[in-house]
């Protein structure tokens, strides 16, 4: 009964690209989307630089193909962008997509235009142009705007568990697949920028006002960043009755709770190691068989600890390359898993390695080191992808090559 | 979803009835004047110790307090996966954030709220006190985060048959998103008695919040309420065949003849403008089965069909049909065995569940 999951598509957008070319060619050429940010008005603009996308909100509704005044906020047109090219690469039909499933996820969905227009929609004397984001404090509302838009009917789901989410919406519509209720799922996640995530992670002091460095000693904090990507999902059978080469396969996944504190890791790692010996267990394959780990690695004293703590248990003197391309993107919060998934597909179809940029100083507490050079002509067979979050959420993927 | 029947072996639910004491059944109503309706609640130091209930907000002491009355229900120390889901999340939090960050120009600003707005918080914090390192998810969407997380928990169950799985929601009636209702006309626009709301045939609903705990599991036990056999959503149906269709399909799938419903219960929110398709379809196929009624009692909300679900599971154990919930006229059954749970949120995101009666 269980079906093997195929990756038969993706698309992607963040701060280094608006597709997978453009993305691709920045992490070969190591490009970086930190600056000042320079769309999202904020009181942050030069003091807390972020990875943003230097695309205004009308510009990426040419992008996506819709009329502004519709109630597109950015995070459904960041998603809506990625979900055009992941559904074009893996060339669906109409009739094939209104019996897919859209698994979304986000951690504050429309915060950003609700944030701007709170007052006015608060003010039921008013009306205007702002009244088309009206429901935006909704995190739901950005996955029915992408399946309205791509006629996806069979099932929808938005995941929200911080940081990890768009690994749990992966991980979702996979057991879907598996189960065969569902042939096919387009599954990421999407989140824009906004003040209110800004000043959230600013008040829990977590934010690098400098380039982010993970792994690496002098680490402060982290660089926030925007996007989104998506995958598309598919059952064994209905690859091969589309007669579709799958890119790459998703082989196991784990999901596990730290419980050890509500906005931290435990320094050892106990969550981080329990989701990626499950994600081993569910596929079958041993530890030695992993040839490459994109890390969580947000460069937060916390994580970073934890994780490589987590790493080193689970590998022992084997620890297989890893890197964080965090220093890349920023950390997307609920896109970061999708969006790193993305980067570990590009990793095997292409056979390299995505360094960890920025990391110059060991940390005492670990004995092992990121990948710092960008690496080609590796044999990547087995790859993982890890994404933890607030509330001790741990999620660990892994990728295969087919 | 066939062949994935769970039971529910434990429920915690606090809603703006008196349900958080599983020893009664609505043996009162509460009546509400204001369109609103808020949690009654129980005496949350009996189940959340005092030092962590002091920083708790209020809807993370209930959902706390409502995921450990399951718990205790179901005998469960630590269950082996936590999944919440919620439409809107703890939308006050979320508020006090952003006006603090509006009227402090995004300046010195503290993280608690930020925190505790966070839409995982909930199954973070239940993690985190009952020291579940297990599985840990939370859905957002809209109408049907309920239905994904009860999918979830069950498809986790079908694995390994006797793990347990705390599923539960949390949504609260925030000022915010009344507010902001009433410009979708969400909720109506005369204040109206909450027991009255199937006589008012105006557009919009009243405002409800709550939340439920299910201590699921695959393998029945001494505190087993009753099985559900089945979910489905159906989104955004172009027509009612399309619904109609669904329904039928849902039963046939699990081969449930119409005359084997015993009870329907209807999620039905008194908006007349977003109940025809759900109405249409009950006239038309279910004119036969004695129906009840719950958003009267609860609220609408994104996860109202979790009270819903409780009552099914209610009437199945205790087999009382409580007086406040019957609506159609005539007979209903001194015993009941199969129920279905049709819900609509929004006429946007429509569901069934399928509950059966467990005998001991």
């Amino acid at each position: 009964m269980s079906q093997r999951v195929f990756i038969t598509g993706f698309g992607i957008i963040t701060s280094i690209g608006n597709n997978t070319e453009e993305n691709f060619q920045s992490l070969v050429h190591g490009r970086c989307g930190f600056g000042e940010l320079t769309i999202l008005e904020t009181i942050h603009r030069n003091t807390l630089p972020c990875c943003e996308i230097k695309l205004s909100d009308q510009e990426l509704h040419d992008l996506a193909g819709v009329n502004t005044g519709r109630g597109y906020t950015r995070t459904s047109l960041l998603g809506l962008i990625a979900v055009q090219e992941a559904l074009k690469s893996a060339g669906l039909s109409k009739s094939e997509l209104r019996e897919a499933g859209l698994l979304s996820a986000t951690t504050t969905g429309g915060i950003r235009e609700f944030e701007k227009n709170i007052y006015n929609i608060l003010d039921l004397a008013k009306d205007g142009d702002f009244t088309q984001f009206t429901d935006t404090a909704n995190p739901g509302e950005h996955c029915e705007r992408i399946a309205d838009y791509a006629g996806i009917k069979k099932y929808i789901a938005t995941v929200s568990t911080a940081c990890s989410s768009s690994a749990n919406s992966i991980m979702q519509g996979a057991q879907l697949i598996k189960n065969n209720l569902l042939d096919i799922a387009i599954v990421g996640g999407s989140e824009a920028l906004s003040k209110f995530t800004i000043s959230g992670f600013n008040a829990l002091m977590i934010i690098d006002s400098e380039h982010c460095r993970p792994f690496d000693n002098t680490r402060k904090g982290l660089n926030l960043g925007e996007g989104a990507a998506y995958l598309v999902l598919e059952s064994e059978a209905s690859a091969t009755r589309r007669k579709k080469v799958p890119i790459a396969e998703l082989k196991g996944y784990g999901n596990a709770n730290d419980a050890f504190h509500q906005t931290a890791s435990s320094p050892e790692g106990r969550g981080a190691l329990h989701a990626m010996q499950q994600a081993l267990q569910t596929s079958n394959i041993s530890s030695s068989q992993i040839d490459y780990i994109n890390a969580h690695g947000t460069a937060t004293e916390n994580n970073d600890l934890s994780e490589g703590n987590g790493i080193q248990q689970l590998f022992g003197s084997k620890v297989p390359f890893f890197s964080s391309t965090k220093p890349y993107t920023g950390h997307t919060l609920a896109a970061a898993g999708s969006i790193e998934a993305v980067f570990c597909v590009m990793a095997l179809q292409h056979q390299m390695i995505w360094p960890n940029r920025n990391f110059v100083h060991q940390m005492p507490e670990l004995s092992i080191t990121p990948v710092k050079h960008f690496k080609e002509n590796v044999k990547l067979r087995h790859v993982l992808s890890n994404s933890f979050g607030f509330g001790g959420n741990t999620s660990s993927l892994l990728l295969s090559s087919v | 979803m066939e062949g994935m029947h769970c039971y529910i072996n434990g429920i915690g639910i606090i809603s703006p009835q008196k349900t958080f004491d599983n020893d009664e059944f609505l043996n009162e109503v509460t009546i509400y004047d204001q369109n609103v309706l808020t949690c009654i609640t129980p005496d949350f130091k009996k189940y959340v110790n005092p030092v962590q209930l002091r920083r708790l907000s209020r809807m993370l002491r209930i959902g706390m307090t409502a995921a450990k009355i399951s718990l205790q229900d179901a005998h469960i120390e630590v269950p082996d996966g936590i999944i919440t889901a919620t439409g809107y999340g703890f939308l006050d939090e979320t508020e006090k954030f952003l006006r603090e960050l509006l009227e402090r120009e995004e300046k010195q600003l503290t993280p608690t709220y930020f925190m505790q707005g966070t839409y995982n918080a909930l199954a973070g914090l239940v993690a985190l006190s009952v020291k579940c390192t297990g599985y840990n998810n939370t859905y957002v969407s809209k109408g049907f985060a309920f239905e994904n997380a009860l999918h979830d928990a069950m498809l986790h169950l079908k694995e390994n048959k006797f793990s347990t799985f705390l599923v539960g929601t949390y949504d609260e009636a925030a000022s915010v998103q009344y507010v902001a209702g009433m410009r979708e006309h969400h909720y109506k626009e005369g204040r109206i008695i909450n027991t009255d709301l199937y006589k008012h045939r105006t557009p919009g609903s009243i405002m409800g919040e709550g939340s439920a705990f299910f201590s699921l599991s695959g393998s029945p036990a001494a505190s087993t309420w009753c099985a559900i056999q089945d979910v489905r959503i159906v989104y955004t149906p172009e027509s009612e065949e399309k619904l109609s269709d669904d329904v039928t399909s849902f039963l046939n799938v699990n081969h449930v003849n119409q005359d084997d419903i015993d009870i329907c219960i209807s999620g039905l929110s008194g908006d007349a403008t977003r109940d025809i398709m759900l109405e249409n379809l009950e006239r038309a196929m279910l004119k036969d089965t004695p129906h009840v009624y719950f958003k009267h009692l609860c609220g609408e909300y994104t996860t109202a069909i979790s009270f819903g679900l409780w009552l099914g599971a209610s009437i199945l154990k205790k087999q009382v049909i409580p007086e406040a919930v019957k609506v159609t006229p005539g007979h209903y059954p001194s015993h009941v065995n199969t129920i279905l749970l049709v819900n609509q949120f929004m006429n946007r995101s429509y569901s069934m569940i399928l509950l059966k009666r467990f005998n001991q």
